[in-house]
């Protein structure tokens, strides 16, 4: 359902929050681990931004016409906020439970790889590296 | 859901083709409208945002279509309620732009009902939302 989130985990103050989309993005999870089923063009990367999430994880839905699929990470970076994205064929883009269960990360920025976050790794795994490196800080 | 103001690109008969950045910010305020927006057609999209709207039309990015075609699984949820849709090709049009979709985009896929009303694979988006604009109307008769 639209707007609808579903805590996975937490550590100390912050959680790992899967949704379908990014428009699910609000108070709910401020500074936590979203992981969804959108793309990640540059309105996510405002959405993201905006609503204070700690980190993002998305599908880079084939990366297409200059990098649009992937261009919030490179806005996160900027601004210190961790975010990666899965592999167009590796999970259905649209369903964020997919995203975190079957995602194969393709594309992670500067900050993510700082937290340990790597190419190849599931987004699983990927989320727990960021939710661990957030709990810390 | 998100806020956005749409821009109208054109209006004939009281229905409308929009551009949305995002298919979430789509209510029901448009419900006459050929939605032309920047999201991937996953499944969320017609089932959260343009079935309950009511819009009569979308066209969104095929995100390419990735694991089990699952960024254009929105048009066969639409063409079972009778509502035409397509989608352009991820490397034709900036996912996330709906106006990258409504100037660049060139359309990879079609649902049945926009075929018939002229839709084909290969088409700017802009035919493509003018075929569909011409065909709800003359469904409304």
């Amino acid at each position: 359902m639209a707007g609808n989130i579903t805590v996975i985990k937490k550590s100390g103050n912050r959680k790992i929050v899967v949704a379908d989309s990014a428009a699910a993005m609000d108070e709910r999870s401020k500074g936590d681990v979203f992981v969804d089923g959108s793309h990640c063009g540059v309105n996510v990367g405002e959405m993201t931004i905006n609503s204070g999430m700690g980190a993002m994880i998305g599908n880079d839905a084939g990366m297409g016409k200059n990098d649009a699929g992937i261009v919030a990470l490179k806005m996160c970076d900027e601004r210190g906020i961790p975010a990666a994205a899965v592999a167009a064929r590796s999970a259905k883009i649209g369903s964020g439970m997919s995203t975190y269960e079957q995602g194969k990360i393709s594309v992670a920025n500067e900050t993510a790889k700082k937290m340990g976050v790597r190419v190849g790794m599931s987004a699983k795994e990927a989320a727990d590296k960021m939710l661990q490196a957030l709990a810390k800080s | 859901m998100t806020h956005e103001v749409h821009k109208v690109v054109r209006e004939s008969g009281g229905r409308r083709i929009i551009i949305a950045d995002s298919a979430t910010s789509v209510t029901e305020a448009n419900k006459n409208d050929i939605v032309v927006d920047g999201s991937h057609c996953g499944a969320n999209i017609a089932s959260d945002y343009i079935l309950p709207s009511g819009a009569r039309g979308m066209i969104g990015n095929d995100a390419g279509i990735g694991l089990e075609n699952a960024g254009i699984a929105s048009l066969k949820i639409l063409e079972e309620h009778g509502i035409p849709a397509a989608a352009v090709a991820a490397m034709s049009a900036e996912i996330g732009v709906g106006q990258s979709t409504y100037s660049d985009g060139v359309i990879s896929t079609v649902n049945a009902v926009a075929k018939k009303m002229g839709v084909a694979v290969g088409m700017t988006t802009k035919e493509a939302a003018n075929k569909m604009l011409a065909g709800v109307l003359k469904r409304r008769g």
